[in-house]
């Protein structure tokens, strides 16, 4: 009577001791990644967020400060109008005046530009045309240089004395004019971005089976009905991935910014990636604890905004895992 | 002549191998002298040195490869000299301020480090400095040694926290072949704004792009148009701004009155960043620079034709900027005595002289201003008394980034979006008061 149980017993004892085995081959093989991401990331983004409760300017040790760092950042006074006379009240409207306008102005137009373009893109590389090759190597070539370098060679464009002013016949100071130097930036990061979303659009394209096509041929459809009954819903999963990518890397936006006009002029184009930097690093006071506060908040924007995202394309069709 | 030089160095190897079982162990010490930049002399000095050695390490800004070559010839004639102290030269390539303030954080400051005028405050306030008097005593050195202009920037409660090793002031350039085109006479140290716009006037041909002055929105440019009109940019506790006094906007006014009248122009008017390179081209007459504009234009632009002045005194008199660099002590280091001997040896005259003949930087002592190389320099010579001439350190107090932004911002509202100057400059000068409340 005891037997079966024993052998069963038995047998999984056998195999937790295997699955142990393998338990530990598996985390020898992630030790070392698993190492460097607690130190790095696990860590470093605990010790941010403890950071972001303190007032902290690098020389001195952090002083625990509540919430005022977020208080700070947020400025909730200035959503208000004040009366004439009142006291300016103490925090920095720069986040909610510039960098969160912007932010999401960069991001709304950026990511359907970028999406669309690179779509277009991937649609035309994926025909039988002539040099299909070189034109794809030509479409991904600004995403494998730095994006540092596009963004010098973008200053030179856009100079006012620069190649575009004197191909179009213009008088613009693209990057020194508060109504122009938010989209020069756009522009370069649309030109960097869409080679990369191209090459995924166009493996996309070409995981779709041949036999959808040749049914839809057979049922009478035209290019066009083709193109939105077939493939767009069939790369509903790559465009999810796509327009997630592209929305974080847009509310990440910084490098372009460094480089082309470290934030100015007037304010124009700083996002609130160059904010925290401006706050961690650049002022003369540093001040680490509202920068990490904000990147927090940053982190939380993000957050939300895939989440929104996410049911909007799923409520339009499944999405695949 | 190999040969000779591999017999050299064998002989110190075996003078080390032989000496190796005395207590004290010698060290061979390479020195390397750039002379005329293409012959490099190699001598091999082999010397005596204590078997404990003192660790100095000292981190600044790698501004050129030239530059830094000087700086460790200097650091290894310092090390010839005296065998007790190592030096380690640890330049801080791209951020020097943010890697610099982190490694505080850490505690792993290097003993020696630049420190420029602008950031001082903020290093005052948290105390992370070692006050140099002490040090300075039992050497020797006094405060009176140096330009008192910038030996007292450095200084703060009383005591000296950095030794100045170099500085500059700003100069108004002028492009000679413009001005005889013109037929302009060249500006004297003894000019003023009316002969400065005057001449600006007479200068420009908008139509070719050729402007009389250069005025950049730029905090490190306009404040000296403002001393010059008697006003500040701060009160001299630096607890409130002056940017909306009277003084300042008078001052602004006339400033940007040269890009509204087409008798002057912004960099990017012209399509560049810094005037400097406009200047180069012949574009801008007339700009405000420092001492860095003689070796760009050397290099760049040879065949300029130009001259220096001090800048043209203003209603209320003479009135310029300081940038000034030092060398500071940290309040971490295990060798501060080590460190102050690095220091002392790197602004003593004899180095300073070497720096100066060099042509990189302007000495900070006093007793250098004499010297043939300024007499034989003209250019320099007026960036050098600039600092004798009514001049002030760049640098306003904790919120000095600030003060920097809200500058360029009066001034950029003034130029992009026509603006009025005193609605302009109210709004910085209330967001700079912003700033300096939330320090509290």
């Amino acid at each position: 009577m005891t037997t079966p149980s024993t052998t069963s017993m038995i047998l999984t004892a056998r195999q937790k001791a295997r699955r142990r085995r393998e338990a530990l081959t598996a985390y020898t093989f992630l030790l070392p990644y698993l190492f460097i991401f607690l130190i790095f990331t696990v860590f470093s983004i605990g010790y941010a967020f403890y950071l972001s409760f303190t007032r902290y300017n690098l020389l001195s040790p952090p002083q625990w400060w509540g919430l005022e760092g977020y208080r700070r950042v947020l400025c909730i006074e200035s959503w208000f109008p004040r009366p004439e006379n009142a006291p300016k009240p103490v925090c920095d409207d720069l986040f909610i005046r510039k960098a969160l306008p912007n932010t999401f102005k960069y991001t709304a137009i950026v990511v359907p530009a970028q999406t669309l373009i690179s779509l277009v893109l991937a649609f035309a590389m994926d025909q039988k045309i002539r040099f299909r090759r070189l034109f794809r190597t030509i479409f991904y070539l600004p995403s494998v240089t730095s994006s540092v370098v596009i963004s010098l060679i973008f200053v030179w464009l856009f100079s006012p004395l620069g190649v575009i002013n004197q191909i179009f016949h213009l008088k613009i100071n693209w990057l020194n004019d508060p109504r122009y130097a938010f989209y020069t930036i756009m522009m370069v990061n649309i030109f960097t971005t869409s080679g990369t979303l191209m090459l995924i659009f166009l493996a996309g394209l070409q995981d779709i089976p041949i036999t959808l096509y040749e049914a839809a041929a057979i049922d009478g459809a035209n290019k066009f009905q083709i193109f939105r009954y077939i493939t767009i819903p069939m790369l509903r999963p790559v465009i999810f991935f796509v327009v997630t990518v592209g929305i974080i890397g847009c509310f990440q936006v910084f490098d372009q910014i460094y480089v082309m006009t470290a934030g100015g002029p007037l304010d124009s184009t700083t996002t609130i990636a160059y904010l925290i930097y401006k706050w961690a690093f650049r002022d003369t006071t540093v001040k680490m604890g509202q920068a990490s506060a904000l990147a927090f908040i940053l982190a939380l924007i993000i957050f939300v905004v895939t989440m929104l995202q996410r049911r909007v394309i799923e409520g339009s069709g499944s999405v695949s895992q | 002549m190999k040969v000779l030089r591999l017999t050299l160095f064998i002989t110190a190897l075996v003078a080390l191998l032989l000496a190796a079982c005395a207590p004290a162990t010698p060290q061979v010490i390479e020195k390397t002298v750039e002379v005329e930049k293409q012959v490099v002399v190699t001598q091999e000095v082999v010397k005596e040195v204590p078997a404990e050695r003192a660790v100095v390490r000292l981190s600044g800004w790698a501004a050129s490869p030239e530059e830094t070559a000087l700086l460790q010839s200097l650091l290894l004639d310092f090390t010839a000299e005296n065998p007790d102290i190592v030096v380690k030269y640890e330049p801080i390539t791209g951020d020097f301020w943010a890697t610099l303030k982190t490694s505080i954080a850490a505690g792993t400051e290097p003993d020696i480090y630049y420190m420029d005028i602008f950031q001082f405050p903020a290093f005052v306030q948290d105390d992370v400095m070692l006050p140099l008097d002490d040090f300075m005593a039992k050497t020797g050195t006094k405060k009176e040694e140096f330009i008192p202009s910038l030996i007292d920037a450095f200084s703060a409660n009383g005591k000296v926290y950095g030794i100045p090793k170099d500085f500059n002031t700003l100069g108004l350039f002028y492009n000679k072949d413009l001005f005889a085109k013109a037929g302009v006479a060249e500006p004297t140290d003894d000019w003023t704004w009316d002969d400065l716009k005057a001449a600006a006037q007479k200068l420009s041909d908008p139509a070719n792009n050729v402007y009389g002055l250069g005025v950049p929105a730029d905090a490190g440019r306009f404040p000296i148009f403002v001393f010059q009109n008697g006003g500040a940019i701060m009160t001299p506790d630096f607890q409130d701004t002056l940017l909306d006094a009277p003084e300042a906007i008078e001052a602004g006014k006339f400033y940007t009155s040269f890009r509204a009248e087409k008798i002057g122009a912004i960099p990017a008017d012209v399509g560049e960043g810094w005037q400097g390179t406009v200047f180069g081209k012949g574009q801008f007459a007339m700009v405000y620079e420092g001492g860095w504009l003689i070796p760009y234009l050397k290099q760049q632009f040879p065949n300029i034709n130009y001259g220096v002045v001090t800048p043209p005194a203003g209603p209320e008199g003479e009135g310029n900027l300081i940038f000034t660099v030092a060398y500071v002590i940290s309040k971490n280091s295990k060798n501060p005595e080590a460190a102050w001997r690095v220091i002392n040896y790197l602004t003593s005259e004899a180095a300073q002289k070497k720096v100066m003949e060099s042509g990189f930087a302007l000495p900070t002592r006093l007793s250098l201003q004499e010297s043939d190389y300024l007499k034989t320099n003209p250019a320099s010579a007026a960036i050098f008394r600039g600092a004798l001439q009514g001049a002030r350190p760049f640098m306003w107090g904790l919120v000095g980034s600030d003060v920097n932004d809200q500058m360029t911002k009066a001034l950029e509202r003034v130029y992009l979006e026509n603006m009025s100057v005193e609605e302009s400059f109210k709004q910085a000068a209330e967001a700079i008061r912003q700033k300096l409340a939330e320090l509290k």
